[in-house]
């Protein structure tokens, strides 16, 4: 049995995932397709409802 | 993010793609490309000093092509990892020029232009489909004129222009403005080497050119051959002065977009492209139009739509204060066309709804709120994956097991499965780790206890 | 008042070249220079990059080899590379907590870029306060606690009832506590699940049969939860079932108490026979329709998106869609409309059904919320006048039946619930989230977790997957066992100053304090691992009681006074 976990995106909703599983000890591989992670979030100058900084 | 990056619980393989996947729920075995940066990762700090020195500008993407990187760049400042990377099309280096200067620059011994791509082998237990969305190509709607009117932006690239790290510091600057500018600084710097080169002139006859070409126009050193190249030169920095005068001065009344149009489903709600609704456009414009009024409190925003979708936590609350506060209208109304205007100013025509009118008005910019659509690679991914999309392309998932694909084991969260805005994929990102941690953690054996 | 450490206090202090990005905007020579005059200071040196291999290497060594007691580093920001520097001091056997940084690259290089001077002065200033604080850092140790391997759900809907069952899955035992006497919340009322319209009881009785069979959950109907005390991992929880009160130890706590739907009496003609609301219409498609309704009139936003309540409650308009299409299922020929403001039939699934809903007939007019329309009896019917404002015309339409889509609001005892479990409600009354945008199912205080319309309406998909993701994030603390905390905590360290006022404890958002009953009357105790050090607590106290580890008053006071000094 494998115990790791692939994740395949690095924007908001696969960095959330790797984050819950690695919190919880599991071993994530992120790929990203890009240079850096972050996805389309990163490209938000800041966001509804709150005008939060995106990153 | 940077979570994400240092936690010692993530392999983080950015710059990366999957090519393989065999096996099955609690057993898949995964190839991965690594793509080559032509920088070495361990090594590279991150500094930049690369791309400080590096002679060649490329459109930068993460600026939606709006301002210029280097051919060896980091993706965006904060980005992780912070490792730089080299353009393999724009690297002159690697087009066979003679360059190398990051290699000179870079004090940590980081570029490598003999890397070679890597194939990792993963085995894992499950995959979550995390691969996000694209945002629709507005250039395939003819009466909006995208590609044209140079005034016309995306939401995306809009929200580039309002950002502090953005190519105009945060300025609504107009393209039309933009390219104007940009040409001035083409001029100027062919008028420096022009200057340069009459200087030399100057300064083997000791006069200046100006007098020099009254007294040739009048005849004068009419058989100097040094003296015909000088005039000739002069000439032709004439030629350039004027028309970068002429620029100088139109450039001295340009001023920030105040006048902005907002148009919603642009792509989506449209049987020609997608019928669905991609669910955050609307909440989108409305903060874009908010935070553009924050920026100068002149601004005046439209926001053109069928229906307003507030739908989230206090959407509907951030909507009424951005037409109280922020100069925010709503107009019930599709957009039928965008023309072009006096001074690059787009105008929009529409119908009024609820006047029951056509009309026009004239705007400093407009904004189109495209969709989100499916992300281009993820046909080829499915595919290798083996697992089912809906007829747009989305993953296909139940509302009962919103984050399980048709196969076991794999599992699909945020807007590879659907548009949602932010908490919803959040959310949903959760979910996905759930599922997964169900297969990846090996039951717990916990003493039942009966109160 | 710490003991006076000047002895044994040898701080070394490493500077940042980052390539350029320090280096070609500072002097970094006279900064290392002055440095070297800096009080307590046995050590300077510069470095490329002090966070690359060579730079960690040379700060262990400086520890080993020059007996230093306390490491400086001025280069970029903590939020980065703080931990690096941290846990490198702790591997060359120097405690981590003597470590401080400096930032000389945000805040003097990146925005003094064109002021090399003044930018150096002011990297001056930063390095000698960073300096007088080093010399008073003090060792801390991680605190940690036990966490129960126990969960308790609060409220057995539909996101509850996942939470639950997703929890127990991962082989957690799992207390799950319904103030009805089913499992099943809102969707025991329900007819059909939209968009696949599949039967909601059917639905409900699988998910019970799974939740009552699993050997992990324990579930209690026509019971609540009376009293919860403690805190992440050590939570004592009363609930009251009908027999018995039970006192049951649990380590997290899920909300997931749902919603109810607003009752609109007196709006609109409300009378639950000819004018009901989408909920009451549920129940009537389900029995099937009295085959004489032939016109049905709906109502958008009856109750909502007004002063009162001026949310969008989401799930509505797609109700009312989903039940128009089923009464034209049940009687074709029937004449159903749509009086509404917006159709929020957001995303792929909810657009798809609103189409189909106009090819089967359903009929939708646009009303304007200054002029609402007008529910009138008439003989044995209803009639409703509408202004279409699309047409721009009053239209009277004949209605046997008129539903109002009336939103979910919150749960009467809402208020309660957040009194008990300290967690904060939105002014809409629905618990209010971490983050509204980054941390949707998690709360500010560690330990309680959230899902489902108790957080704000969700339809059966959003409400499924939140109660997938509450359970992940509560499995977090579960999976570890333990939490572990940063010492940089509130310390309360002159306990005879406490006058047990309870002002920090008001003011705290971490619900990190209490007051406790002592020998020596009323004194604030902090609980250290509900703790986030955000210091509001040491700020608000009037008499210094509290103060925050690596941030005591001495160390800042220190910082101050080392500013004031002319460099």
């Amino acid at each position: 049995m494998n115990k790791d976990i692939l994740v395949i995106g690095g924007g908001i909703a696969g960095m959330q995932s790797s984050l819950d599983l690695a919190d919880m000890g599991v071993k994530v591989h992120l790929v990203e397709k890009l240079p850096s992670i972050g996805g389309k979030m990163a490209q938000l100058d800041k966001t509804f409802p709150t005008n939060d900084c995106a990153i | 993010m940077l979570d994400v990056g240092r936690h010692p619980n993530i392999s983080l393989m950015a710059y990366s793609e999957i090519e393989k996947v065999e096996g099955h729920e609690g057993n898949f075995t995964v190839t991965v490309r690594r793509k080559k940066r032509y920088v070495d990762e361990a090594k590279c700090t991150g500094c930049g000093a690369c791309a400080e020195k590096c002679p060649t500008s490329v459109p930068d993407a993460f600026n939606t092509g709006l301002g210029t990187r280097k051919a060896i760049y980091s993706y965006f400042a904060q980005g992780i990892p912070s490792t730089h990377t080299i353009d393999p099309d724009f690297c002159r280096q690697l087009n066979g020029k003679k360059c190398g200067i990051c290699q000179k620059t870079c004090q940590a011994d980081a570029i490598d232009f003999d890397q070679e791509d890597k194939i990792v082998e993963l085995d894992v237990a499950g995959i979550i489909i995390a691969a996000g969305y694209d945002v629709f190509d507005p250039s395939q709607i003819p009466e909006y004129r995208y590609s044209e009117l140079p005034n016309v932006l995306t939401a995306l690239e809009f929200e580039r222009l309002l950002s502090a790290s953005g190519p105009t510091d945060g300025h609504l600057d107009l393209p039309s403005d933009r390219a104007v500018e940009a040409e001035i600084k083409a001029l100027e710097k062919k008028i420096g080497k022009s200057k340069r080169m009459l200087e030399k002139f100057e300064k083997k006859f000791d006069e200046s050119s100006k007098q020099f070409y009254e007294k040739y126009n009048k005849g004068d050193y009419s058989d100097d051959k040094d003296r015909k190249k000088w005039a000739d030169k002069y000439a032709e920095y004439l030629a350039i002065m004027e028309p970068l005068e002429d620029l100088k001065k139109k450039a001295e009344s340009f001023t920030t977009a105040k006048r902005l149009a907002f148009i919603q489903c642009v792509g989506s709600r449209d049987f020609r492209f997608y019928p669905f609704c991609s669910g955050y456009c609307c909440m989108h414009s409305i903060k874009e139009a908010i935070i553009a009024h924050e920026h100068e409190n002149e601004t005046t925003s439209r926001i053109f739509g069928m229906d307003i979708r507030a739908i989230g936590k206090g959407f509907e609350e951030y909507k009424i204060r951005g037409g109280n506060n922020s100069n925010i209208t709503y107009v019930r109304g599709r957009v039928g066309e965008i023309s072009q205007g006096p001074n690059n100013n787009p105008v929009v025509t529409y119908e009024d709804t609820h006047e029951r009118l056509v009309k026009s008005q004239e705007f400093d910019m407009v904004i189109l709120a495209t969709a989100c659509v499916p992300t281009i690679g993820i046909i080829e991914l499915a595919k290798i994956l083996g697992v089912e999309l809906d007829k747009y392309n989305f993953i296909k998932t139940s509302p009962f097991s919103p984050v399980d694909t048709n196969v076991p084991g794999i599992f699909a969260c945020g807007c590879a499965g659907a548009p949602m805005d932010v908490p919803e994929s959040v959310a949903q990102a959760s979910s996905a780790a759930e599922r997964a941690a169900e297969i990846a953690i090996q039951l717990r054996q916990v003493q039942n206890v009966q109160f | 008042m710490p003991e006076n450490r000047d002895n044994d206090v040898r701080i070394g202090v490493f500077i940042c070249h980052c390539g350029s990005n320090i280096a070609g905007y500072l002097e970094m020579e006279t900064l290392a220079e002055y440095t070297e005059t800096l009080p307590n200071v046995t050590f300077v040196q510069r470095n490329l990059y002090t966070c690359s291999e060579g730079g960690i290497n040379e700060i262990k060594k400086a520890i080993k080899e020059q007996n230093v007691t306390r490491v400086v580093v001025a280069s970029c920001t903590p939020r980065t590379h703080g931990p690096l520097f941290m846990s490198s001091c702790g591997e060359a056997g120097l405690h981590p907590y003597l470590f401080e940084m400096v930032n000389i690259r945000d805040q003097c290089s990146w925005v003094h870029m064109q002021l090399k001077e003044d930018g150096t002065t002011k990297a001056k200033d930063l390095i000698r306060m960073g300096v007088a604080k080093a010399a008073l850092l003090e060792p801390q140790e991680p605190i940690m606690s036990d966490v129960q391997l126990r969960a308790l759900v609060i409220g057995g809907g539909i996101a509850g009832m996942t939470a639950t069952l997703a929890l127990a899955n991962r082989g957690y035992e799992v207390v799950l506590v319904e103030k009805q006497e089913a499992l099943g919340g809102m969707l025991n009322r329900l007819n059909k699940l939209g968009p696949v319209m599949t039967d909601a009881s059917g639905f409900i009785e699988g998910i019970t049969e799974k939740i009552t069979q699993h050997p992990k959950i324990t579930a209690f109907t026509n019971s609540q939860v009376t009293e919860v005390q403690g805190f992440i991992g050590k939570y004592k929880v009363d609930i009251e079932t009908e027999s018995k009160t039970r006192n049951i130890d649990i380590g997290v706590i899920i909300v997931a108490t749902g919603g109810r739907v607003f009752v609109p009496d007196g709006l609109y003609g409300y009378d639950g026979k000819k004018v009901v609301t989408q909920l009451e219409m549920e129940q009537l498609l389900k029995k099937g329709l009295d085959s004489n309704i032939k016109n049905v009139v709906m109502i958008q936003c009856a109750g909502s998106r007004n002063e009162e309540r001026p949310y969008c409650s989401r799930i509505c308009c797609q109700t009312a869609v989903k039940n128009a299409m089923l009464i034209k299922e049940q009687i074709p020929d029937a004449r159903v409309s749509i009086l509404y403001r917006d159709m929020q039939m957001y995303g792929v699934e909810n657009e798809e059904m609103f189409r189909d809903s106009k090819a089967k007939g359903i009929r939708y007019m646009n009303y304007d919320p200054e002029k609402p329309p007008e529910v009138k009896p008439v003989a044995k019917s209803v009639q409703v006048s509408v202004y279409h404002s699309l047409l721009g015309q009053e239209l009277t339409l004949p209605a046997d039946l008129v539903v109002l889509s009336t939103p979910v609001v919150a749960q009467e005892d809402a208020v309660a619930t957040s009194h008990l479990l300290r967690i904060p409600v939105d002014e809409n009354g629905f618990f209010l989230e971490g983050h509204v945008k980054l941390k949707p199912l998690d709360f500010a205080t560690d330990g309680v977790y959230l899902c489902g319309s108790a957080r704000f309406p969700a339809n059966i998909r959003e409400a499924v997957a939140q109660g997938l993701g509450a359970a992940s994030r509560a499995s977090i603390p579960l999976s570890k066992g333990s939490v572990v905390v940063e010492p940089i905590i509130s310390v309360l360290t002159n306990e005879e100053a406490c006058r047990g006022c309870g002002l920090c404890v008001a003011l705290c958002p971490y619900s990190a304090l209490e007051i406790q009953n002592t020998e020596k009357g009323r004194k604030v105790h902090v609980i250290d691992v509900a703790c986030k050090g955000c210091g509001v607590c040491a700020a608000t106290c009037y008499q210094h009681a509290l103060s925050i580890n690596s941030f005591t008053d001495q160390q800042l006071e220190a910082q101050i006074d080392a500013f004031l000094e002319v460099s």
